[in-house]
């Protein structure tokens, strides 16, 4: 069979096409390859390909086929073609943060849940762009130049974790791994029209993935379908031994209730946030129809407030770059990375080569950082900040006593033109407002697209907000909504 | 430095000492924060991996076992374990810290509020000149005794070591190479550091001796200063007698021997009086004692514009140590150098000098305990002798360590027991230990192979003496006519008769009764 294609089917169906021997493992490769070659030149999703890795997988795959193994022992994802961002470590590829100052940086360890999806027999395509260490909401922070969006080449596909949301949007590959540390997976997954979830703090581990703010960073994935979506969450999941923020849960499986009737499911619409300034009217209108259709699945629809998230922006934009400034004080080119030839001393060493090796959006993160940690500053910074997580994180609690679900826009608009926010640092923050709120408390949150914008023709997405560990929840009604809207990630030009 | 300058000096004005003591836990066999192994010197950059190298992405995974040791840590020095604590991040740029900054604790360490007693004699008593008087210190036999607060302990992990090429003194300034090696990078540290009590350069020596031996004790570290398993840093200020407020201090880094804290103290103190006598103001600064020349030098750093930025380490979760977890820690503790001193006096009946001296030597202790465990309670202060007097006089002359010699401690305790039983007497002994340090031979076997058996049989040595009576009747003769001390005498010839094998008590035994009744 050659009719397939990448473009129009998920990554489960096409591992049942594979282990079900009517098609190769390689010919996956080789189509994923041929569509990557085709398409990247217009949307520059990859910073690296690995075609190689991505044949050698295929093959070692096929043999086991070959060898007898059933679907079952090779797992749903088994010949799923993927790619991650590229802050994931793993071996044989540089891991650049789409940074200068990584741009040689060869990985000498794989991360923890890029190796979980390898040994789910999936068929590795290679590494990602992003914004500069995932700092930006468009990858035009990129120092490897900027990802397009697949549904307009005009326009930003939203960042940081863009190339992770447009190879999936392109249908270069089945699905891909974003971080996300204040929307930077629902965010690009909204502006995609790909389902995009941001696991609860500690279920996926953060080893290897190159750290931006330790408290909030979170793997996920990017896919076409929800059951992909929970099948990689399934695969990437765990407590694992070194991170020690990785949570030992009871092991779940997150399709487990994909197709369940909704009836009874408690999904809540928080009033308060929805009076953002800001928000596109067709997007607000969205989330009261996708809230009358829940209903009429049988969903019971109710209202909250939840009076600090509009708060979260603030706190966000000084614990991210706060942590950051200090997680990115190792790049400072005396082990590995970009360092000036002609130092005078070590002090000349670190701040030319720092100088050089990032790029602005970096260096004002990490000057942000820097000062709301000096002395004298913390209290009124970091000290606050922490005392506002606490309370989002509380008015989270309370209105999971007496819903499932909290139902919100991913983002106020939808995806925006290449350089309409690179000149204003505090619109391009804007675009989190909906999404930092669940990093600062640590729940899960998922966009799914719903359609596209009359106005832009661009894909709108929704963000499912769960209780910390109801993952499950959240895939239920996703699975439900997708099922309403029946939306398809790849445009039709590029299937 | 004169002995009599520092005590002029304390005459005048009050030292007030605080130290930050560094030790390497070396008992755990894995590094702070990730599997690498805890060891000292080997090829450079082959002991790490990208955790402790730094790397992108990796994650500082907490030792539970070094926590446990710092936990033991302080319960041995009577901290209160804090029931909730938390690793913060210490940010600093160096190329000795791969991450740029270090793991270390803030105002969440794990012990706090703990103290230790020093004894100070000899020598060191004099400079306290307050003793009689102080709150914290107590008058003893032969010296006194002072409590020393503990204001923390905290755990961190260590840095890189480096060697700067071409710069002064090792120092990276103006190096034209630095070289980094990894191996010791991410080593469990802990910090202790005291309130500022000591008062005398002796004193902080005692305090950093008396640190290490319970360490030892504990077994939590090898405590090696010269391997850098044990760093000691001293901040020292000086005031008026009756001040209570503390004078500008200067710190001493980089200090490698408990000889070089206690003469680099001495230095400081001498230093800072000349200049506050002449009207000058002390410049608070880091300085370092050079052995050789034997003064402090500043160091040039701008470390007094560094701030730390200190936030909680958002890797790791806050510890929380429920009473459980502490009594399971406490049931750990061994007996710790006071307990074993008053035991020995208590237990042993020895002297106190013998107690404190044998207590004074981790390696020494041990080797005792182990020569009285085989020779028996009842030879204790007969072994404390031989541990004291012989063994110490070989170690001196010899230059070797308890450990390095061919004595052991079975070999101490079947000497006594030979002495005790009576089949040498002790000059024979003198004789067997000399054999002993030579071949490593058992004492018994010594004594056997040649002949050197006492004897102690009275008839035996009544035939030796009714013939020396016969042979020496003038001697006899005076010494019935009151000349008493000629004992020696006739004690000497029966010696020579029996080639120092008779039992000298049965042989005085014997010439009294047969002298005074001839």
């Amino acid at each position: 069979m050659s009719n397939f294609s990448i473009a129009e089917l998920s990554a489960a169906e096409i591992s049942k096409l594979v282990t079900s021997k009517e098609v190769t493992a390689r010919e996956v490769a080789e189509q994923a390859i041929s569509r990557i070659d085709a398409h990247e030149k217009d949307i520059h999703a990859f910073n690296q390909i690995t075609p190689d890795m991505a044949l050698a997988a295929a093959d070692a795959l096929d043999e086991k086929i070959a060898g007898g193994a059933t679907a079952v022992e090779l797992g749903p994802l088994a010949g799923a073609p993927v790619a991650f961002k590229d802050n994931m470590n793993l071996v044989g590829t540089n891991t650049t943060c789409s940074s200068k100052m990584l741009e040689s940086y060869q990985s000498t360890y794989t991360c923890t849940a890029v190796q979980h999806l390898l040994d789910a027999n999936t068929l590795p395509l290679g590494k990602l762009n992003m914004d500069e260490f995932a700092f930006g909401s468009s990858t035009e922070n990129s120092a490897f130049g900027p990802t397009k969006n697949p549904w307009n080449t005009d326009c930003v596909p939203g960042g940081s974790s863009g190339g992770s949301a447009a190879a999936v949007a392109a249908g270069m590959v089945c699905a891909t791994l974003g971080s996300d540390t204040g929307g930077s997976i629902r965010q690009p997954g909204a502006f995609t029209g790909t389902v995009a979830c941001k696991p609860t703090y500690g279920r996926v581990s953060r080893y290897g993935c190159v750290a931006f703010a330790s408290s909030l960073d979170q793997i996920g994935p990017f896919t076409k379908t929800v059951e992909d979506n929970a099948l990689i969450l399934n695969a990437i999941c765990g407590k694992d031994d070194m991170d020690a923020t990785s949570v030992e849960r009871e092991p779940e499986d997150f399709t487990a209730h994909l197709g369940d009737d909704i009836t009874g499911m408690k999904i809540a619409l928080p009033t308060d946030m929805l009076e953002t300034q800001g928000l596109d009217p067709e997007i607000k209108a969205s989330i009261y129809e996708a809230a009358e259709k829940l209903a009429a699945a049988g969903a019971e629809i109710g209202e909250i407030s939840l009076p600090h998230a509009k708060y979260g922006l603030s706190a966000y934009y000084v614990v991210g770059p706060a942590e950051a400034s200090s997680n990115l004080a190792r790049f400072d080119g005396i082990r590995y990375g970009h360092r000036v030839e002609d130092a005078e001393d070590v002090l000349d060493l670190y701040m030319r080569s720092r100088a050089e090796g990032f790029g602005p959006e970096t260096i004002r993160r990490i000057m942000i950082g820097t000062y709301a940690l000096s002395a004298g500053y913390y209290d009124a910074y970091y000290g606050k900040a922490q005392k506002v997580r606490t309370v989002i994180k509380q008015d989270f609690d309370d209105a999971f006593k007496d819903f499932d679900i909290i139902l919100t826009p991913t983002t106020p608009t939808t995806s925006f033109k290449f350089g309409s926010k690179t000149t204003d640092p505090y619109a391009m923050y804007l675009s989190d407002v909906f999404t930092v709120a669940v990093n600062l408390a640590g729940n899960v949150g998922l966009s799914i697209p719903v359609g596209c914008a009359k106005a832009d023709n661009m894909p709108i997405g929704l963000q499912l907000i769960g209780d910390h560990f109801q993952e499950q929840k959240v895939f239920h009604v996703a699975h439900a909504l997708e099922d309403i809207y029946k939306f398809h990630s790849v445009p039709a030009n590029l299937k | 430095m004169a002995k009599d300058r520092l005590t002029e000096v304390l005459e005048r004005y009050e030292a007030v000492i605080g130290l930050e003591i560094h030790t390497e836990i070396t008992a755990t066999n894995t590094k702070m924060f990730c599997g690498c192994p805890v060891e000292f010197g080997g090829e450079p950059n082959s002991r790490v991996c990208p955790v402790c190298m730094g790397m992108p992405g990796a994650l500082p995974v907490p030792n539970k076992a070094a926590i446990e040791w710092t936990v033991l840590a302080g319960l041995a020095t009577e901290c209160k374990i804090a029931p909730w604590s938390q690793f913060h991040r210490k940010n600093y740029f160096y190329p000795d810290m791969p991450k740029d900054y270090q793991i270390s604790q803030y105002d969440l360490p794990f012990c706090a509020d703990g103290r230790v007693v020093i004894d100070v004699d000899e020598d060191g008593v004099e400079e306290r000149l307050d003793r009689e008087t102080a709150d914290n210190v107590t008058i003893t036999d032969d010296g006194y005794a002072a409590e020393i607060g503990i204001t923390r302990i905290h755990l961190e992990e260590d840095t890189a070591k480096m060697i700067h090429i071409g710069g002064a003194e090792g120092r990276i300034a103006g190096a034209k190479k630095s070289l980094v090696d990894f191996n010791r990078a991410g080593t469990p540290l802990m910090e202790l550091v005291t309130e500022p009590d000591l008062r005398t350069p002796e004193e902080a020596r005692r305090f950093a001796q008396k640190l290490r031996l319970i360490w030892l004790a504990l077994g939590v570290s090898d405590c090696s200063m010269e391997e850098g398993s044990m760093r000691v840093d001293a901040n020292i200020s000086l005031r008026n007698h009756g001040d209570t407020e503390l004078g500008t201090k200067t710190e001493l880094k980089n200090i490698n021997s408990f000889k070089s804290l206690h003469d680099g103290l001495a230095y400081e103190i001498v230093r800072q009086a000349a200049i506050l006598d002449e009207g000058g103001r002390i410049i608070q600064e880091t300085r370092h004692y050079d052995v050789t020349s034997k003064v402090t030098s500043a160091l040039r750093s701008k470390e007094e514009a560094h701030d730390y930025r200190y936030f909680p380490e958002p890797d790791m979760v806050p510890f929380q140590f429920d009473e459980a977890f502490v009594a399971r820690i406490r049931e750990r503790l061994p007996e710790l150098p006071d307990a074993r001193k008053a035991r020995f006096i208590r237990e042993y009946g020895l002297p106190t000098f013998d107690a404190k001296v044998l207590t004074s030597d981790h390696e020494m202790v041990e080797f005792y305990e182990e020569a009285v465990a085989a020779a028996g309670v009842k030879n204790a202060k007969a072994v404390s002798n031989m541990v004291l007097n012989d063994l110490s006089a070989y170690l001196n002359t010899s230059g070797l360590g308890v450990l390095e010699t061919k004595v052991s401690p079975q070999h101490i305790a079947e000497l006594v027991g030979l002495i005790d039983d009576g089949t040498i007497s002790s000059k024979q002994a003198k004789e067997v230990f000399t054999f002993m340090t030579e071949s490593g031979d058992m004492p018994a076997a010594i004594v056997e192979q040649k002949g050197m058996k006492q004897v102690s049989d009275a008839g035996a040595i009544e035939s030796v003496v009714e013939k020396l009576m016969v042979q020496f009747p003038d001697k006899v003769a005076e010494y019935q006519g009151g000349k008493k001390g000629l004992i020696g005498f006739f004690v000497g010839q029966v010696m020579r008769e029996m080639q120092g094998q008779a039992n000298p008590q049965v042989v005085n035994q014997v010439l009294a009764d047969k002298l005074d009744n001839a």
